[in-house]
């Protein structure tokens, strides 16, 4: 591979980032490319040496959307994020989908309880406005102590999500620097 | 060696040639890759990385061959860092080396 192809390619990969990104990027491989060339050794030898630059570019982009997310979380920028970071390999795919989907699942399932819990209430008056005979003050109390525990449940539900996304934030991090890069060749 | 492994290593390698003098990226990577094998061209993401988060700071300078290099200095929060791994490091492959030494002997 010729430095202009080397560098085409990244470009390439790079798609995405904003053009000062890139271009800050592209300037320090170009900067290795003619230090090397300086030094003696051709550009194929170099590029040789550095790797593929589609990987490279992987690399870059997923750390650039975590980046991202952690600026600003919204559920397009993590899902950016993620899909990132399982470009960069199958092994991810199994290591960070599988994780955040139970996350997701589990999270949402708590939510769903709080919610349940806070309304319920309401249930029981409906149900005695549908079936009037059928009114228990038991209900009523149960009802109002869940009512109580949901909204608990919700306001500690609100610090376990904001907790969990810093930590499967760092997670991803934590993938993108062990994963990716120490790799000869691919 | 092990992919993974080498690339947690990599960052504790890159911190370390800095912390005596600052150093431009095409030198660091030779440093490098004259001792272990890496891709070469996975060392300016990750300096890419520390840097954003402030764990160096770059500069250009001119060289008497060619144009100007990009070069990085540790900043306080890196050295900080910097001890960290180097610990961290030490007391692991400290462990590593008695578990290799205990199975050697038993055999």
């Amino acid at each position: 591979m010729t430095k202009e192809e080397f560098l085409n390619k990244l470009n390439e990969a790079l798609r995405g980032l904003s053009l000062n990104e890139r271009r800050d990027i592209l300037q320090d491989y170009e900067e290795h490319f003619v230090i090397g060339l300086e030094e003696g050794k051709t550009e194929a030898e170099i590029a040789e040496r550095l790797g593929s630059p589609s990987s490279i570019g992987k690399e870059l982009l997923a750390s650039y959307h975590i980046d991202r997310v952690e600026q600003s979380v919204t559920a397009g920028n993590i899902l950016r994020a993620i899909w990132a970071v399982i470009g960069l390999g199958f092994f991810n795919l199994v290591i960070v989908l599988g994780p955040f989907i139970g996350l997701v699942g589990v999270i949402c399932g708590l939510w769903v309880a709080s919610l349940g819990f806070t309304v319920s209430p309401l249930l029981v008056i409906f149900d005695f406005l549908v079936h009037p005979g059928t009114f228990e003050l038991f209900s009523l109390f149960v009802s109002i102590g869940l009512c109580g525990l949901g909204i608990l449940l919700g306001a500690g539900m609100y610090f376990v999500t904001k907790v969990l996304n810093k930590g499967f934030i760092r997670y991803l991090k934590f993938n993108v620097s062990l994963v990716k890069g120490g790799l000869k060749h691919e | 060696m092990n992919v993974q492994f080498k690339k947690g290593v990599l960052e504790l390698c890159v911190l370390v040639l800095l912390d005596k003098q600052d150093r431009y990226g095409y030198e660091l990577v030779q440093k490098i890759s004259d001792r272990i094998e890496i891709s070469e061209g996975s060392v300016y993401p990750l300096l890419r990385r520390l840097t954003k988060e402030e764990y160096f700071t770059t500069y250009l300078k001119e060289s008497t061959e060619g144009p100007s290099r990009k070069y990085y200095r540790l900043t306080e929060k890196g050295r900080r860092y910097l001890n960290e791994l180097v610990n961290e490091w030490r007391e692991f492959s400290n462990a590593v080396n008695q578990l290799i030494k205990e199975g050697v002997n038993s055999d």
